[in-house]
C-alpha cells in the first residue's frame, strides 16, 4: 500500500481534443467527473500555499471512490473544487461535461441542487424541520411539485429505514438516523455525484458500518458516482477505486483489487 | 466553452406557501429569540403611540422633549431588531451554509431573513399599537377621571393606527437589512472542515 507512482490510472491525455472525440475505447465509458489540472492557490499573507499543484483525476459513472491522505494533502481542496464549493485558480472540473469553474453564482447553485449530493461528517440536517420536510427541500429547491416531492421524500426515507420516523426532527433521532437522513436527502433529487465527507467519524463503528453498507446499496441500485473523503477502512474495502493525496498531487490511484485493507487488526512488533 | 445548453438549467424558485411555513417554522422553533424581537418592536410603537393619543400638554416643551424621545426610543428599537437578528443569523452559520448546498440562492437566503424579521414586525408593530393605546386610555383615566376622551388627541385614530403600524413594520426591515445581507454571502459549507 506505500508504492507512489506518478502516473494515475487514467486514459490517455486527451488535452487537445474536447471531450466528444473519444480517441480511446477507454474513453468511450462514460465519465462523470473529470479534472484537468487543477491548480488553487491561496495566498497567506505573504506567502503563496499550493494547495492543489496539477491534479488530474477521472471518475467514472457508479463508481464508488474513496479518497485518502494527511491534513494539509489537498484532499479538502479538492473535494471543494469537484463539489462546486471554490473555484479553482486553473485547471478544469467537468462535472458531466459541464466544466463547473465557469459558472456563476446562478448556475452553481442549480449544480448544487441537481447534480451534487452532499454528505457531511456531522449530519447538517436542519434542525428545526422534520426528516421528511428535510429530504423534500432539496426537491423543492429544484423545482418538483411539492406534493411530488413528497411522495418521492417518503419513498426514499422508507428505503434508508427511516420510515417509521418520517416526522421525527434531529433532536428525536440518533447521530445513526440523522445521516440516513442526511443519505436520503442527498439521493433525493437523483444526482450525478455524491460527494462525502467522513460521513463514518462521528459515528461508532456498528453504526458506521451500517452507513456505509447503506451507501454501497444506493450506489449500486441507483447508479450514482459516490465519492468519500475518508479514513475508514471499512470504507475502503467497499471502494471501486482509492486515491491517494500527497502535497497537492495524486500521489496514486489503484482499483481495491490492487490493495491488500486490514481491517481493525494489529501486528506484533519482531 | 460552457456548453450551458446541456443542462436544462431552470430557475430555482419556491413557492410562496413553502416561503412563508418555513418563516414561521423558523421563528417558532426559536420562539424565545423571536419573543425578545418582538418586545423591542412592541415597546417602541406602544410608546409611539401613547405619544400621539396622550392628553395635550400645554407646555411646548414638553411636546418636543417628547417627540425627541420618541425618536430616539425608534432609533433604539432600530439597534435592538439588528442586534437579535444578527445574533440570530450568525448562529445559524451551519444552516445558512447547508441551505446554499441544497441549491439555494443567495436573494433567497436574504428575503428569508427579511421575511422572518417582517412577520416579527407585523405582530410586533400591530401588538404595540393596542398596548400603546390602552396604556394611554389608562393614565388618562388616572389624570382626567371620565373626561379622558376630551383630553386624549384621539382625533384621526385610525390614522394614527396606520402610521405607527407602517413605522414599525419599516422599522423592522430597516433593522433586518444588514444581517439579511449577511446571512446571503456567507458561504456555502465547505465539504470539509479545519483543513485546507
Amino acid at each position: 500500500m506505500n508504492k507512489p507512482s506518478d502516473t494515475p490510472t487514467s486514459p490517455p491525455d486527451t488535452r487537445n481534443a474536447s471531450l466528444a472525440n473519444a480517441s480511446s475505447i477507454d474513453d468511450a465509458v462514460e465519465y462523470t467527473v473529470m479534472t484537468r489540472d487543477v491548480v488553487k492557490i491561496y495566498r497567506m499573507g505573504e506567502t503563496e500555499v499550493r494547495a492543489l499543484d496539477g491534479v488530474d483525476v477521472t471518475i467514472r459513472t457508479g463508481e464508488y471512490i474513496s479518497i485518502m491522505g494527511p491534513s494539509g494533502s489537498g484532499k479538502t481542496t479538492l473535494f471543494n473544487a469537484i463539489g462546486g464549493l471554490s473555484k479553482p485558480t486553473s485547471g478544469n472540473v467537468f462535472i458531466d461535461e459541464i466544466d463547473v469553474a465557469q459558472l456563476d453564482a446562478n448556475e452553481l447553485a442549480w449544480l448544487r441542487c441537481r447534480k451534487i449530493g452532499y454528505i457531511f461528517q456531522s449530519y447538517n440536517i436542519v434542525k428545526v424541520m422534520t426528516a421528511l420536510e428535510n429530504v423534500t427541500l432539496p426537491m423543492l429547491f429544484g423545482g418538483v411539485p411539492p406534493d411530488e416531492a413528497q411522495d418521492r421524500a417518503v419513498e426514499i426515507l422508507k428505503r434508508v429505514g427511516l420510515g417509521d420516523r418520517l416526522l421525527h426532527t434531529p433532536k428525536e433521532l440518533s447521530g445513526g438516523q440523522q445521516q440516513r437522513v442526511a443519505i436520503a436527502r442527498a439521493f433525493a433529487n437523483q444526482p450525478a455525484i455524491i460527494l462525502a465527507d467522513e460521513p463514518t467519524a462521528n459515528l461508532d463503528i456498528h453504526t458506521g458500518e451500517e452507513i456505509i453498507e447503506l451507501m454501497k446499496e444506493m450506489n449500486r441500485e441507483r447508479g450514482v458516482t459516490v465519492i468519500c473523503s475518508t479514513h475508514d477502512h471499512k470504507m475502503l474495502d467497499i471502494s471501486d477505486r482509492i486515491i491517494w493525496m500527497r502535497d497537492g498531487k495524486v500521489q496514486r490511484i489503484a482499483r481495491r483489487d490492487e490493495v491488500e485493507i486490514e481491517i481493525n487488526t494489529m501486528k506484533e512488533k519482531h | 466553452m460552457n456548453d450551458a445548453a446541456i443542462w436544462d438549467i431552470g430557475s430555482l424558485k419556491l413557492s410562496p406557501e413553502v416561503v412563508c411555513s418555513m418563516a414561521i417554522n423558523s421563528l417558532r422553533q426559536r420562539i424565545g429569540r423571536a419573543v425578545l424581537t418582538l418586545l423591542t418592536i412592541s415597546t417602541a410603537t406602544a410608546f409611539m403611540m401613547y405619544l400621539l393619543t396622550m392628553p395635550r400638554s400645554e407646555d411646548p416643551v414638553d411636546q418636543q422633549s417628547w417627540r425627541l424621545m420618541m425618536v430616539l426610543s425608534l432609533l433604539v428599537s432600530g439597534a435592538g431588531v439588528l442586534n437579535t437578528m444578527l445574533m440570530s443569523v450568525t448562529q445559524r452559520y451551519r444552516e445558512i451554509g447547508t441551505m446554499k448546498c441544497l441549491g439555494a440562492l443567495d436573494t433567497f437566503i436574504l428575503f428569508s431573513v427579511l421575511l422572518e424579521a417582517a412577520i416579527l414586525g407585523l405582530a410586533g408593530a400591530f401588538a404595540g399599537a393596542i398596548f400603546g393605546l390602552i396604556i394611554s386610555i389608562l393614565l388618562a383615566l388616572a389624570d382626567h377621571g371620565t373626561a379622558l376622551f376630551s383630553a386624549m388627541q384621539i382625533d384621526g385614530l385610525p390614522g394614527k393606527f396606520i402610521f405607527v403600524f407602517v413605522v414599525g413594520m419599516l422599522l423592522t426591515t430597516l433593522g433586518a437589512l444588514f444581517p439579511a445581507f449577511i446571512a446571503s454571502k456567507m458561504p456555502p459549507m465547505d465539504a470539509m472542515r479545519g483543513e485546507k
